[in-house]
């Protein structure tokens, strides 16, 4: 597979949010509701943003391919990926990023951004997708980069469809995340149109 | 009156969002509802039992990282279960089984047990998880069971084995849509609006 394809199919085809449902919460939950902490506001819109997403997913996917490719099948142990996922990659991405945060300028807004990332269906899904995906390591950086900026552009725009909603006359009920769910529902059926076999084969 | 209404625990799911993430893709029948619903139920308590009694024992510093170690574990173990039961659900659930470890309703219950909170007690605290657990499990039930009779035109119950039980098999799907994510994500949309609805109507609202 191409590097085209694979960054057009994670970005569209085989989208994070709309087609896995990764990291629904930060995406769905509204600032004033009730439990929204600073992790709903993560993804939404800037290019720090943006930058977080991509290279904490494109790091957390090249470390499990590597844990998994390297030391757990070797030894036969795939399928305790996630936990040496939990105990190996976790800690250095929340070091990484508690480095990057420490920072100036902005290496530290991309920093902290990225600290509030790591421990998430969204960074765990996105690198189990990867790792079992059959990938080279470069590819595994790609798709993960990708899938980050897939979700980015998900809820950047979801965002902006909420903005929209808050100023129309939406039944009371519908107020909030059951509207946004609604929105993300018919974002990914329209992203279902995109043939995913035809995506995967660009450029090659 | 007022006792019922400091009981009152929000269904999770439909009223805070948490753990919707499995259920978007892959809780398309009954089976996956029932396993992805008792996974992160048995995740969730065993968390908050654990968590709390951790706290004098293991150090603050080390405290994130033991508890989503542990969480995984249980994950883990969970799939392994699921897997020995039913290998076919197991498939079907794919990154989703190990993906209960970070499940927003395990971090929920993480950062819940591990709150220092003089106002309720360890029994009380146990009692709203379980309480979440529960509404949880059986939210994943009702969203797996519509998805797959009006999704799939069918109703099954996982056997041990590659085995199943048909409940009901009707001649076309009437919705094939909602096998899919986006039919997730809009049929999770009506339930937590008819949710938010049903508590107005009984003079509740989500705290």
């Amino acid at each position: 597979m191409s590097y085209l394809g694979i960054i057009a199919s994670s970005v569209f085809a085989s989208n994070a949010l709309l087609a896995y449902g990764l990291g629904s919460i930060p995406a769905f939950k509204n600032d004033h509701e009730a439990g929204a902490d600073v992790a709903s506001k993560v993804g939404r819109g800037s290019l720090a943003s943006a930058a977080a997403l991509a290279c904490v997913n494109a790091l957390a996917a090249v470390l499990l391919w590597c844990i998994r490719g390297l030391v757990l099948a070797p030894l036969g142990l795939s399928s305790l990926d996630i936990l040496f996922f939990a105990l190996i990659a976790v800690p250095l991405l929340k070091a990484l990023s508690r480095a990057a945060a420490s920072g100036e300028g902005a290496i530290a807004r991309i920093g902290a951004e990225a600290e509030e990332l790591v421990v998430g269906s969204l960074v765990f899904g996105v690198a189990l997708i990867v790792a079992k995906g059959g990938y080279s390591l470069g590819e595994a950086l790609a798709a993960g980069a990708a899938s980050g900026l897939g979700y980015w552009m998900a809820t950047s725009l979801l965002e902006s469809i909420r903005e929209r909603l808050e100023l129309s006359d939406v039944p009371a009920a519908f107020k909030g995340a059951p509207s946004m769910l609604l929105s993300a529902g018919l974002m990914s059926m329209a992203l279902m149109g995109i043939d995913s076999i035809l995506v995967r084969n660009l450029g090659s | 009156m007022n006792a019922r209404r400091a009981a009152f625990v929000p269904n999770p799911l439909l009223a805070g969002m948490l753990g919707i993430c499995p259920l978007v893709a892959a809780d398309r029948s009954l089976p996956e509802g029932i396993a992805l619903g008792l996974g992160a139920a048995i995740c969730s308590l065993v968390l908050g039992a654990v968590a709390a009694p951790s706290r004098g024992i293991v150090p603050d510093r080390l405290r994130a990282p033991f508890s989503l170690a542990l969480s995984a574990a249980v994950a883990l173990l969970y799939s392994f279960g699921v897997r020995a039961y039913s290998p076919i659900v197991a498939d079907g659930l794919g990154i989703f089984l190990p993906l209960l470890a970070v499940s927003a309703l395990s971090l929920h219950t993480l950062r819940r047990s591990s709150a220092v909170n003089g106002s309720a007690s360890t029994r009380e605290r146990y009692s709203s998880i379980a309480k979440e657990a529960f509404a949880f499990l059986a939210t994943a039930v009702l969203i797996g069971a519509a998805r797959e009779a009006l999704g799939m035109g069918t109703l099954t119950i996982p056997l041990p084995g590659e085995g199943e039980l048909r409940l009901m098999e009707l001649p076309s799907s009437p919705l094939r849509m909602l096998s899919s994510s986006a039919g997730g994500f809009i049929l999770i949309g009506c339930l937590a609006a008819a949710y938010r609805l049903a508590l107005r109507g009984a003079g509740r609202k989500i705290p």
